[in-house]
């Protein structure tokens, strides 16, 4: 019998060994040939790539299209348009073409195509009421083979911007909409992009291709494959192994591997970790609408934001990847740059605010007003374990001042629902980032679906929502910078968004890769520009 | 034995009625609304109250709760679950890989655990109570108390990337299936292995053993006989084993990154895809109630007084 069981483990190890060698060789084939090619791991699949819609994965939809225009530290630069003039009066909009650009199927990318795209995101315009351009253009005009007209029904300042996004003013080979739409699903992803998708297990894996027609040189990166592995533990396994060679933060602004691995990575001198500049800012929302919340007074605000110890967060719940924050936008977003007050971490400040404002001290207990108690909701997201650390973090420190803090953790949809409801005291959230802000966050504050119950309670909000329907058809830059200075020092002053940390974007990259760069947007990365030394 | 058959899988029916109304009212208990739920999913990233209503009327979620029931439930039957909220592709069409997938997967699974179950356990109850016998229970005991997910890192570790012979995961050649059968037997295999030690055990002190050995009946052919009588017991057990694996494998899957149920239902589950939900929940709850048939039909082939009594 004993000589069966040896008999029987000797097979299952030759059969483990003799699979494995199998293995091995495409391992090492990976290996030898790894120098034009890029395996990232994504948690998620890179799903339906229909660029008019929103479920496709972001960095992968910027590798395959692209936009008239590209937003840039600098400002805003051609990409598909080489040139562009405005009417005087800020309404008509005419692109010059880039000419000989074709799309990955071979069919010219002209002003007949950014028509029919754009005319085809247009037909579902109440799906992209989020971006406001889409409520704006009127018409759209093919001038000659490469000159297209936009018309828009009013002044717009941020259309440039918003025609620089990922999505959905890009541009799909007209071939492959399905009766003249993309609405309801397209039959190819053939855009004009570095890169072309050439093959898509779904849940598996998604070639991306060099595009060696690209216009502008192609790129020397030959491959990029999407792997979906699961954060953690498997992907940092992976990386050790080689089977996959980069990470970067997801659009959720988390990473896939934790601080610790990525020092052991470095260690290994196989990579190199490369962090952006500050891309959004996570804060925390106060409902100043709420009339029967303590959130509606301004002291109680400002004490909040001066018990949150940013320092600590950053250095301990960030382990250092996230830096404090001040003020609702950090000084690289566009117009923010304007020395707004910091308010510091300080406890007697706050003790000071509340009693001044006639929350009175209790013994130990909480402060009330007029028989009310000093006690909030903060809803965070059930889902980040930061969120939770940090509430937990406040709720203690300003149990010190008399505030008592109820956490409730909810899913980021029910979260939204309340944004949008005006059922909150408090509520995390985060700005929509480097591209989007200010114009898409300020937007957002006059929003029902967005932050008007947040900032429809301040005494000066009727000021404040007339500011920024002028800032958004303001037409001279130092018109603009003014109304944003005046409209960002409202909001700071009364203190509605609290912020707390600055999120970037990080990448762990092979060490021999050069080139890497950030794009003006957290959701997307220059892929064509990297290369191996 | 035909009488039998009728009887048993008609009994299944009610059942699976009403996993069907249950699971389909799953999408129902979610505060939110559908439509919203839909538009979330989608990565809408402003849901506004025309978009809401534009969205309701064309997923038909305006009709009454019954008509779209029976809608769907009658769209079942052709194997069509509706469409990802997600992606708008049919469910099928993701559900059906899949499943194929953790279906292989499972497969695999259950005849090593089959194979290591029956071998051990024979063995362990042979040499009741000596070393051996005491060693692979220890060792048994020592696994399964394992995480599963645990283990997995540690196996990926030590195959994968210190010795590099196997993939760490995905699913590209037949040395993928390795790790993931390896974590599923062990965590199951140490289990049912017990179960047929003991059933070994109590046919050891039947009558009929002490019986035939006197008779001087050769030794190979009495353990066959108790391991007949044993697995009758066991049946049962082993037939639950395959929906119980197929529907456990979420773990095993989402460390090792594998194509499968688990993992998208994971995924479902967070962007609250419910037309996908939905239809693995039924998925499993057939497979549970088809499995549960099979082992009452098993059973009553091999012990006729079963029928009977039913």
């Amino acid at each position: 019998m004993k000589r069966k069981l040896i008999t029987l483990l000797a097979a299952v190890t030759a059969l483990a060994l003799l699979a494995g060698c199998g293995k091995t060789e495409n391992a090492q084939t990976n290996a030898s040939s790894p120098k034009q090619e890029l395996v990232y791991a994504t948690v998620k699949d890179i799903n339906d790539m229909n660029p008019h819609l929103y479920p496709g994965s972001m960095p992968a939809q910027g590798m395959v299209y692209e936009s008239l225009v590209e937003n840039t530290p600098e400002g805003i630069k051609p990409l598909l348009a080489e040139s562009w003039d405005i009417s005087a009066d800020g309404t008509v909009y005419t692109f010059h073409l880039r000419q000989g650009v074709t799309f990955h199927d071979g069919e010219p990318f002209n002003a007949e195509a950014v028509k029919q795209n754009i005319d085809a995101v247009q037909h579902n315009a109440v799906k992209h009421s989020w971006i406001k351009l889409s409520a704006k253009i009127t018409d759209t005009k093919v001038l000659d083979e490469y000159t297209f007209e936009l018309k828009l029904s009013e002044p717009y300042y941020p259309a440039m911007l918003e025609l620089s996004m990922t999505r959905p003013y890009v541009f799909l080979s007209p071939k492959d909409f399905v009766n003249g739409e993309t609405k309801d699903g397209v039959q190819g992803y053939n855009g004009t992009g570095p890169y072309r998708l050439t093959e898509h297990q779904t849940d598996q894996y998604a070639v991306f291709e060099a595009n060696n027609e690209y216009w502008n040189g192609a790129p020397e990166l030959k491959k990029i494959t999407a792997k979906v592995l699961p954060t953690g533990e498997t992907t940092f396994l992976a990386l050790q192994k080689g089977e996959v060679n980069f990470v970067f933060t997801d659009d959720r602004g988390t990473d896939s591997i934790d601080t610790e691995a990525m020092d052991r990575l470095i260690e290994s001198g196989d990579y190199q970790v490369v962090r952006s500049e500050a891309m959004n800012t996570k804060m925390i929302v106060a409902n100043s609408s709420k009339t029967d919340s303590p959130a509606h007074d301004r002291a109680v605000r400002e004490a909040v934001w001066h018990a949150i110890d940013r320092e600590s967060i950053a250095s301990q719940i960030f382990n250092g990847k996230e830096t404090p924050a001040e003020t609702l936008f950090s000084a690289n977003v566009n117009y923010a740059d304007i020395g707004l007050k910091a308010r510091a971490y300080d406890l007697q400040e706050a003790a000071r605010l509340l009693d001044g404002a006639g929350w009175a001290a209790s013994s130990g207990g909480t402060r009330t007003k007029d028989g009310k108690a000093l006690s909030m909701e903060l809803f965070y997201d059930a889902a980040s374990l930061s969120q939770k650390t940090q509430a937990e973090l406040i709720q203690n420190t300003v149990k010190g001042i008399g505030m008592e803090l109820r956490l409730i953790g909810e899913d980021s949809s029910s979260i939204a629902n309340r944004r949008a409801a005006g059922n909150y005291d408090l509520l995390f959230n985060q700005t929509w980032g480097l591209a989007y802000d200010p114009q898409s966050t300020v937007s957002a504050f006059t929003s029902e679906s967005s932050y008007y119950h947040a900032t429809s309670g301040i005494a000066q909000a009727e000021e404040l929502f007339g500011k920024i329907s002028s800032v958004m058809v303001a037409t001279e830059e130092d018109q603009r910078k003014s109304l944003y200075r005046d409209i960002l020092t409202i909001v700071h002053d009364e203190a509605i968004f609290i912020p707390i940390t600055n999120g970037n974007l990080t990448v762990v990259a092979p060490s021999g890769l050069q080139g890497i760069g950030f794009k003006q947007t957290q959701f997307e990365l220059p892929f064509e520009k990297m290369r191996f030394e | 034995m035909g009488r039998f058959i009728l009887k048993r899988t008609l009994l299944a029916v009610p059942l699976l009625i009403i996993i069907s109304f249950l699971t389909f009212g799953l999408n129902h208990l979610s505060p939110m609304d559908p439509a919203e739920v839909v538009l979330r999913a989608q990565g809408v990233p402003q849901v506004t109250e025309a978009l809401l209503a534009e969205t309701k009327a064309a997923l038909g979620m305006d009709r009454p709760f019954l008509i779209r029931y029976f809608t769907w439930l009658a769209s079942c039957f052709r194997l069509d679950f509706g469409e990802s909220y997600i992606t708008g592709t049919p469910v099928w069409a993701l559900l059906g890989p899949a499943f194929m997938n953790t279906l292989k997967l499972t497969m695999v699974s259950v005849i090593a655990i089959l194979a290591f179950s029956v071998g051990l356990g024979i063995l362990c109850a042979l040499r009741e109570g000596r070393l051996l016998d005491r060693s692979i229970r220890g060792v048994s005991f020592f696994l399964t108390s394992m995480p599963s997910a645990w283990l997995a890192a540690l196996m990926i570790w030590f195959f994968s990337v210190k010795l590099d012979l196997l993939p760490t995961s995905g699913l590209d050649s037949y040395a993928s299936y390795i790790l993931p059968v390896i974590v599923l037997t062990v965590s199951y295999a140490g289990i049912y292995f017990r179960l047929v030690r003991s059933a070994m055990l109590s046919q050891l002190h039947e009558d009929y053993t002490l019986y035939a050995r006197a008779c001087g009946l050769q030794e190979r052919k009495i353990t066959l006989r108790m391991l007949k009588n044993s697995m009758q017991v066991a049946t049962s057990v082993f037939c639950m084993a395959v929906p119980i694996i197929l529907g456990s494998t979420v773990v095993v899957e989402s460390i090792f990154a594998w194509p499968g149920l688990g993992s998208l239902t994971v995924n479902s589950i967070l962007g609250r895809d419910f037309p996908v939900i939905q239809a693995y929940v039924l998925v499993l709850a057939v497979s549970f109630v088809l499995f549960n048939t099979l082992s009452d039909l098993i059973n009553a082939a091999l012990d006729p007084k079963l029928r009977k009594e039913f």
